[in-house]
Parts: C-alpha cells; sequence; structure tokens
C-alpha cells in the first residue's frame, strides 16, 4: 500500500513538474542554442550572468526592454557576456530565440518549477554514477589507491566538478593510457619508453611539428653514501624532453661536484624534487636513479689476500 | 590520556578539517589554478600535466612560454591568455582551441586550493 500511495505520489510530482517543461519546449529553437552555448554561464549565474529561470535576476532586465536584451546578447556586454556568448557561428535570430527562452523561463521561474527542472538532472545522474563509495577506513590501506581508483574520468577524479558541463568534455586518461607502457607510480604510465617507443610524438617546438631535440647522451654518476646502489643520472632521457636551461644554471650548476643533492631536499621540493615527485616518476621508485651496483667491499679483498 | 571519546572524536573531526582531505583520485600531477577565478565568479583551473606532455615536450611551455616549474609562481589571467601569452600562446583557435571554451578549464570544484594535486599513491601526511 505504502509503496503505492508513493508511486501515486511520484507521478502526480512528475507531472506537475512537466506542464511548465510543456510550455518552455515551444520555443525549441531558443532551448537549442541555450542548452549549447547560454547554459555555460546562465545556468548557475556564473560571473554575474542572470541565473536561468530566476525571476529576481531577470526582473530589472526584463525590465529595460526586449530590444536591449537582445543587443547585449548579440554584442556582448561588460563586464563578462561575450558577443553572442562567444558563440559568433550561431545567427542573431538564434540568438534572440534564446533570449526569449530565457526570458520566457524567468517569468515562470517565480511560481513555478522551471528553474530547479536543469539543476536536477545532474543531481538525479550523480548518484548512479558513484553507487556507494566505501568507507575509508574499510578499505585495506586507507593511504593506497586501489586499481579501481587510478586515472578516473575528470568528472570521478575528485578535483573536477562533476555540476560542470565541460568535466565530461574533457578526455579521459584511461582512453589514452591505455595503449601506453605502464609504470608503477605517478600516472603508471612510463613516460620514457612511451616517447623511446614513439607511441607518442609530442611536438618539440610550438608550431614545427617536424622539429626535434638535440638530444645529449652524457651519464653522470653520482656516487651516495651508505648502502644504496649509486645514482646515474642520464642526460638522454632528460634532454629529450627538457632544454638544457630548463635545469641549468638555475637548479644545478652545470660542473662536476658543485651540486649538494639529498633525498631531504628532493622531498622539499629542490634539486630533481621540482619534477620528481610532482609530474616525473615519484621517488618511490629508488631503483630508476639508485642503479649503478656499488663496487664489492674493499675489506673483503683484503681478507682474500 | 583519560580523555572522554566524544572529546576524542570531535578532536579527530578537528583534525580532518584542518588537513582538508586530499582529493585521492585526482591524476597525478593535475594543477590547480585558483588565486584568481574563483575571486572573479568563475570555477578553479584545472591544468592537466599528462594531457599536454603527450602532445607537447615539457620544454615547449617551461622554456618558450615563461611558465616557471614551481606551482604558485606563474599568475595567469585571462587578459595574458587573450593576448597570446602562457596558454594563449596555443590556445588562440590555431594550435588549439580558443578561450572563449570557459568550462572547459575552469572546471575544478568550488573552494579548491591552488596548487599541484595527484600527488603520490599514498596521500599521506608526506609532501610526495
Amino acid at each position: 500500500m505504502i509503496t503505492q500511495h508513493f508511486s501515486t505520489l511520484v507521478a502526480g510530482l512528475l507531472v506537475a513538474a512537466a506542464i511548465p517543461g510543456q510550455a518552455l519546449a515551444q520555443n525549441d529553437t531558443g532551448k537549442a542554442v541555450y542548452d549549447k552555448v547560454c547554459v555555460a554561464c546562465h545556468s548557475a549565474g556564473i560571473a554575474g550572468a542572470p541565473k536561468f529561470g530566476d525571476a529576481k535576476d531577470w526582473a530589472a532586465r526584463i525590465k529595460a526592454g526586449m530590444d536591449t536584451l537582445y543587443e547585449s546578447a548579440i554584442k556582448g556586454k561588460a563586464p563578462a557576456m561575450p558577443a553572442k556568448g562567444g558563440a559568433t557561428d550561431v545567427s542573431d535570430a538564434d540568438i534572440k530565440a534564446a533570449v526569449d527562452y530565457m526570458v520566457a523561463a524567468a517569468k515562470n521561474g517565480g511560481s513555478s518549477a522551471a528553474a530547479p527542472a536543469p539543476a536536477a538532472a545532474p543531481a538525479a545522474a550523480a548518484p548512479e554514477a558513484a553507487p556507494k563509495p566505501r568507507p575509508a577506513a574499510l578499505s585495506f590501506n586507507r593511504l593506497l589507491k586501489p586499481a579501481s581508483k587510478r586515472n578516473p574520468p575528470p568528472p570521478e577524479d575528485g578535483i573536477h566538478d562533476p555540476d560542470n558541463d565541460g568535466s565530461y568534455a574533457l578526455q579521459p586518461p584511461l582512453s589514452v593510457f591505455e595503449g601506453l607502457p605502464r609504470s608503477n607510480a605517478g600516472n603508471r604510465i612510463n613516460w620514457v619508453k612511451a616517447l623511446d617507443s614513439n607511441q607518442i610524438a609530442p611536438r618539440w617546438d610550438r608550431t614545427d611539428p617536424t622539429a626535434a631535440p638535440v638530444v645529449m647522451d652524457l651519464n653522470i654518476v653520482r656516487e651516495v653514501k651508505g648502502s644504496m646502489p649509486d645514482v646515474v643520472y642520464p642526460h638522454k632521457q632528460h634532454t629529450a624532453w627538457l632544454d638544457c636551461s630548463n635545469c641549468h644554471p638555475q637548479i644545478f650548476i652545470p660542473q662536476k661536484g658543485a651540486n649538494q643533492i639529498s633525498m631531504a631536499a628532493i622531498l622539499l621540493g629542490q634539486k630533481c624534487g621540482v619534477c620528481h615527485g610532482k609530474v616525473a616518476f615519484p621517488v618511490s621508485e629508488c631503483r630508476i636513479c639508485h642503479s649503478k651496483k656499488k663496487d664489492v667491499m674493499p675489506v673483503k679483498n683484503a681478507n682474500a689476500q | 590520556m583519560t580523555r572522554c571519546p566524544a572529546s576524542r572524536i570531535a578532536l579527530f573531526l578537528a583534525g580532518l578539517l584542518l588537513a582538508g582531505v586530499p582529493p585521492a583520485s585526482a591524476e597525478y600531477a593535475d594543477v590547480v589554478l585558483n588565486r584568481m577565478a574563483e575571486k572573479e565568479g568563475m570555477r578553479p583551473v584545472i591544468f592537466p600535466h599528462w594531457f599536454h606532455r603527450i602532445r607537447f615536450r615539457c620544454k615547449v611551455c617551461h622554456a618558450e612560454l615563461g611558465f616557471k616549474m614551481r606551482a604558485g609562481s606563474n599568475l595567469v589571467t585571462m587578459g595574458d591568455i587573450i593576448e597570446g601569452r602562457f596558454c594563449g600562446a596555443c590556445h588562440n583557435g590555431e594550435i588549439a582551441w580558443a578561450p572563449e571554451n570557459c568550462d572547459l578549464c575552469h572546471s575544478g570544484k568550488p573552494g579548491l586550493p591552488p596548487g599541484i594535486f595527484g600527488g603520490h599513491d599514498t596521500n599521506g601526511p608526506g609532501i610526495w
């Protein structure tokens, strides 16, 4: 019985919501243009834009007359309204239709459910996308990302706004990463290998796609204290991406023995840590740098004699 | 050590709030620019390093375009971009799409602090 009552109630609500919707739908062109262009700012009222369906925002503007509104929409208005909302390829008539559509919505907005309608759609979709987030305390290791949470698409990554239409237009990382060599950290892509094997071809010059880098093949061995293997610094992999001036002389003085480097400095974002740990592979990958085995201990040699 | 459980929970919650729970799954090296965006009524900007490094070597932006390699050291305004500096060197409708697509860059959650996100796996109290 309860469910029956509930479904009647829901049906009633849906009908109630549909009536103002139908009235608005008469202006199909206006709605199409609004959904494509204007919605970016006018749905949420960004940068001072009058909010869709908000009678209060629109009242003063409607008072100024439709011709003034049309002109502001077509020619733009300071401080934030670009001419035609930035879509200069749309005809004047279509822009006017969009203005009519928004004005109609604002006039209805004072009394009906027209205003919440556009906002309700993404809100209803959100719970479907994320069914049941597991409480952090119940994960195996709260600090470690499980495989299912690596490289999420932008709207689900925790920093992109899922209410922003643009977030859905952005390329999801996995659509590119799937073909590339994997690694255990960072983006979980071995970028050096991807570049070496020509799986990616990033430009060396902003405009010229044929420009090639001058790669310098020079290894610098840095002996380290303690039992860690010595560090081999390869200029080759670095000059394939970077210009000399990115590192020299500001971060590293180009002279043997002139640079004090410590893991502490790297962890603080200095020296190698300018990139490693932020955009290049992080320091958890010890053995990529600490890769040269130390010579056999001299003490052993002495015993053998 | 004989604090009542309620005050301990309150302390823990306060700690969580102060620490500002880091977004756990942002892509490695995503940069949030929000020194001006929200003050001007726009969403924060998110710059995805991964997307750009597939298309350009580091050197193009960090040597040619003048982006310093330190989060927070580049103050980029829409004025700069429209006049062809910083992002605007490519985002001009010729090399990449033009700056009128506001919501592609201005796509961050409101209230994000500026800085580099997506850190290392552990996202623990350390820096990496």
